[in-house]
């Protein structure tokens, strides 16, 4: 059926600001994430008689942005950026990081809440910084899930993946991330952790505290109200 | 009709699709009877929605007026 140029225009219009920004995530250099937008768009009206109705337009064009930057990837020999699109998704039975479980203290309730305390330090640069650490495959569901509110059923379109692989793909990433602010808390001088924690803690960089990582049992026998 | 529960194992596992409001309307229903009477899942819940919330921001709505005029003037040439 295809799409009338003036639709077209007007959706292209609209989501500019988000193309521009996930296009601008996934390339470091922004001439780069601006030539993806633009081939992008060119793509798009190319194959305008594949959109089957408007409501979908969102997911399309970012299905052929994805595409689009992983066929560039291909043509410019990038196999290590290459290579982190291709994930194992064997690493789904590991289990996730959580600063969560790292640090809620249920004894303090009354007092602290630590957890809390490390996400209202958190800065904006923490946050872009751990974003571009993640592998391209992690980066790409968490920036389309939280940063675009896209639905599971949006991500699976774009990314030409099944629901479930987006539910999974998207825990694992969020694990990951999860883990580089919080190795990022230590390495920048803890700032986001609390003193009572920083005291406790006296593993190496990212090791987890074993003493809170069996979340079920834990949260089981302590934390019924 | 007996409302079902979960126990805290579960309601971890469903916590991401909780917070993306991806669980269905029943789902969400037991998940947040669960949350109402254990702490330590509510607490779970509210960090990774404020977490998500704190992503969100880093979205930037505008590009800058050199990639709107470029692909302005795409879109015109076709």
């Amino acid at each position: 059926m295809g799409i009338s140029h003036k639709a077209f225009e007007e959706q292209v219009l609209a989501l500019l600001g988000s193309l521009n920004g996930v296009a601008r995530r996934l390339m470091s250099i922004p001439a780069d994430a601006e030539d993806l937008v633009a081939e992008t768009v060119v793509r798009a009206w190319r194959a305008r008689d594949s959109l089957e109705n408007d409501a979908a337009f969102r997911a399309w064009i970012f299905r052929i942005l994805h595409n689009t930057f992983v066929s560039e990837l291909r043509r410019a020999g990038a196999r290590p950026r290459l290579e982190s699109l291709e994930c194992d998704e064997a690493e789904e039975e590991e289990v996730q990081f959580s600063i969560f479980e790292q640090m809620h203290q249920p004894f303090l309730l009354w007092f602290s809440n630590p957890e809390q305390e490390f996400l209202d330090k958190l800065l904006r640069e923490d946050l872009d910084r751990a974003l571009a650490s993640l592998p391209q495959h992690h980066r790409v569901v968490v920036i389309l899930s939280d940063l675009e509110e896209f639905s599971y059923g949006e991500i699976a379109e774009a990314l030409g993946i099944p629901v479930g692989t987006v539910r999974s793909r998207l825990a694992r990433a969020r694990g990951a991330l999860q883990k580089i602010l919080w190795q990022q808390a230590r390495d920048y001088g803890l700032n986001a952790v609390p003193a009572a924690l920083r005291e406790a803690d006296e593993g190496g960089a990212g090791a987890p505290r074993q003493a809170t990582a069996g979340a079920t049992g834990r949260k089981e026998k302590g934390s019924i109200r | 009709m007996t409302k079902q529960e979960i126990k805290c194992e579960q309601a971890l596992r469903q916590i991401f699709e909780y917070v993306d409001h991806e669980l269905g309307e029943a789902e969400r229903a037991t998940m947040e009877r669960h949350l109402h009477t254990c702490h330590s899942c509510y607490s779970r819940a509210e960090f990774e929605s404020r977490l998500k919330v704190k992503l969100g921001e880093l979205k930037k709505d505008d590009p800058d007026a050199t990639v709107r005029g470029r692909i302005k003037s795409l879109l015109d040439s076709f």
